[in-house]
């Protein structure tokens, strides 16, 4: 399951549910590529929640959660960042990532 | 403009250079040319046109000596006598350019021949030698290498600033002499952003390739003969998030490595940084240096202000010199050095280069200083900051150094080098100290590394200084246009053979380079990709190089087809910033252009090549053949 959603709906998230936050940028080839990794994902783990945040339209967030460029993926379980990802990743390492949230 | 696609298809430069030699050696035998009339073959190894070979038989085995005659005068001439035979191939060495230069041979009997060998001009972009001071009686037989440190070449220069040694190949990093006269350098062949390349190459003087040396995490900066032949390389494994952090040792015949070292075992990768570090390239590692005494490897690290050591055998960490500031209090007490002696006059050096340990353990460096300082706050603008060689005597037991020597810093920012150069021992008070990486902007040390500044600029300029002190003086200064990376002093000819005969070699392996195991949604068009993306394939025997420009930000992909399987490749078309250059070899002028190497290695078969760009993927009517 992927969203996108913005800054207040960031704020409306459950805080401790586990799920994926990646920050991505139009103008940014890497990013569009993990969008079709993501969409992967997805659908070998429907029910792992993936949020999308546009790094760009979002740059408050952006400063308040420490993401210093695009793509990158911050990994959250009981309302606290477990790991992150940054650039460009292949699915056996995000699967990784998100199997550690288990 | 129409679509099209460039396809260069060539072989490796060693089969170019095996074939080479197998027709001029096929002419030879069917010719028997006499020593009255002897075959004289220019350029016979394709890439140093500033060379000759001159071949011919005698009835008995004697001894000839070969003369290149000085331009100017007698004293000038370089000779060298070769070992005694009945077919005789010379190589001919140290030609001058756009000259009629007098090349003699002369028997033990007396005969000679004298031949002129004619030479071209050299590439325009060569660079020139712009201020020299040397002398016959200090340089003897020694010309002074400089290797390069972007699309320049490797070139020598005589103590008149003459130009008589040059590649047309791009080769890459050190240039050193191993212990059989031939010289090992790094491949020309690029692999990997910025600057790693292939491998490394053994070569003679000619110009031919013995042997290269492939490394699956390529070779960059620096590499060591040891005493039994094998040679130390700087490398890394691209499977991992970081890069120029591991050593290996290869095996000088078969090319196999033996031994690897990783920095990563023994150093915390986020303290200490330098003002260059980030998380990628964290140590930057760009020198390895042998000690036989304490069996031990000292390597330079950029992106930590540091040169540590560590145990041959083990890998453990030794000790580091270097300013502790930042570093973990536990690592400072146990690894660090305390400064004695004139302490008023110490400075630690600062993104370095080129560790030497001397004969009585002392270890020098080329301190760049760039930066100068381990915080932001202190930093010292490159136009107020200095470059210099440096020599520290460390005492191991009581951890305490002594700063015993250093050339540069009383000449400030003019022979400022922000990045690359070396130092060498010559012996007790005799140094060299390089400084090639000198680049100005309005007559200041520029802001930015040489390797990105804009020479369509009339206000930029590079520089490379070499200079040499005995017992506190100077007795040779080469200034050179350009940037060169290394430079390294040595005569033409050496004592062992000077050309083996025989096929070059390919050792080792590339590596497999790694697939995107996600391929995006894209409809399949017959056309060809947009002419906008200029796109070039250049297929080697082992690899090819694709080439093609992108705006920032398009998502694309190269394919390689056939009935049974697919290949995917992504391709980052994010402009990236590197915080170090220390080769711009590869470098692109437009940061749109990019390229990628595959190495043909786990590829089997015929493949298409294939383009995903955005959501259409395009034909490129190439096929690429993998054995």
């Amino acid at each position: 399951m992927i969203n996108e959603i913005n800054e207040q709906e960031y704020a409306a998230l459950d805080p401790k549910a586990a799920k994926m936050i990646e920050f991505y940028s139009k103008t940014c080839g890497p990013c569009k590529m993990l969008s079709f990794v993501l969409k992967d994902i997805a659908r070998q783990k429907p029910e792992f929640p993936i949020y999308i945040v546009d790094f760009d339209e979002n740059r408050e967030l952006k400063e308040r959660l420490g993401v210093k460029g695009f793509p990158t993926m911050l990994f959250y379980k009981e309302g606290r960042e477990v790991s992150r990802l940054e650039g460009l990743k292949q699915k056996p390492a995000i699967i990784t990532a998100i199997e550690a949230l288990a | 403009m129409s679509n099209k696609i460039r396809y260069i298809s060539e072989d490796h430069l060693i089969t170019r250079q095996n074939r080479a030699e197998a027709e001029f050696l096929a002419a030879f035998a069917a010719e028997k040319p006499t020593f009255a009339q002897p075959q004289v073959v220019h350029n016979p190894y394709l890439i140093n046109p500033l060379c000759a070979l001159v071949m011919f038989t005698t009835s008995e085995a004697v001894a000839p000596t070969l003369t290149v005659h000085g331009r100017r005068y007698e004293r000038e001439n370089l000779s060298h006598t070769f070992k005694a035979a009945t077919e005789h191939f010379l190589p001919v060495l140290g030609l001058y350019e756009d000259f009629a230069n007098t090349v003699s041979v002369t028997l033990p009997d007396g005969r000679t021949t004298t031949l002129t060998i004619r030479t071209g001009k050299l590439p325009a972009e060569v660079c020139r030698c712009l201020n020299v001071q040397a002398s016959l009686d200090y340089l003897g037989d020694a010309i002074m290498f400089l290797s390069p440190a972007g699309k320049n070449l490797p070139t020598a220069y005589d103590y008149k600033g003459d130009i008589r040694w040059l590649l047309t190949e791009n080769t890459m990093f050190d240039i050193k002499r191993m212990k059989n006269g031939n010289i090992v350098t790094g491949s020309s062949r690029f692999c990997h952003m910025p600057y790693n390349c292939t491998g490394l190459i053994e070569i003679n003087l000619l110009g031919k390739i013995y042997k290269e040396y492939r490394m699956p995490g390529n070779y960059h900066h620096d590499h060591l003969e040891m005493d039994n032949g094998d040679i130390l390389a700087l490398t890394q494994d691209f499977s991992r998030d970081t890069v120029e952090d591991m050593c290996v040792l290869l095996d000088r015949d078969s090319g196999a490595i033996k031994k690897t070292w990783d920095y990563r075992r023994v150093l915390p990768m986020n303290v200490g940084g330098s003002g260059s570090q980030d998380a990628h390239d964290w140590f930057h590692n760009n020198a390895v240096w042998y000690d036989k005494r304490s069996n031990s490897l000292t390597l330079s690290g950029r992106h930590q202000d540091a040169v540590i050591n560590i145990d041959y055998e083990s890998g453990d960490l030794n000790w580091i010199i270097g300013d502790p500031e930042g570093w973990p209090q536990e690592m400072v007490d146990k690894y660090f050095f305390t400064p004695v002696g004139d302490v008023a006059n110490f400075d630690w050096q600062y993104e370095q280069h080129a560790c030497v340990v001397c004969p009585d353990g002392d270890v020098m460096c080329f301190d760049n200083g760039q930066y100068r300082a381990k915080v932001k706050d202190k930093y010292i603008a490159n136009r107020d900051n200095f470059s210099r060689g440096v020599r520290y005597r460390i005492d191991t037991v009581k951890m305490e150094i002594e700063q015993v020597w250093q050339y540069g810093k009383e000449r400030g920012a003019e022979f400022f080098s922000p990045y690359i150069c070396n130092v060498e021992y010559y012996d007790e008070g005799h140094y060299m100290i390089h400084s090639g990486g000198i680049g100005r902007e309005h007559g200041y040390a520029s802001p930015s590394l040489g390797a990105f500044l804009d020479m369509k600029d009339p206000n930029a300029e590079l520089r490379s200084i070499t200079v040499e002190e005995k017992d506190g003086v100077v007795l040779y200064q080469l200034e050179t246009e350009g940037n060169f990376y290394r430079a390294e002093k040595l005569p033409l000819y050496h004592g062992g053979d000077n050309l083996v005969l025989g096929e070059g070699r390919l050792l080792g392996s590339l590596e497999v380079t790694e697939e995107f195991d996600t391929v995006p949604e894209a409809e399949e068009v017959f056309e060809l990709p947009p002419s906008f993306h200029n796109l070039l394939i250049e297929e080697d025997e082992d690899r090819f190089v694709f080439h093609g420009k992108f705006e920032k930000g398009t998502l694309a992909m190269l394919c390689l087809e056939n009935g049974d399987e697919s290949h995917h490749y992504f391709l980052n078309t994010s402009a990236s910033w590197h915080l170090a250059m220390c080769s711009g070899a590869f470098l692109e002028k437009d940061e749109r252009d990019i390229k990628i190497h595959i190495s043909k290695l786990g590829l089997h078969g015929m493949f298409a090549v294939k383009l995903i760009i955005n959501d259409r993927k395009y034909q490129t009517g190439v096929s690429i053949c993998c054995p």
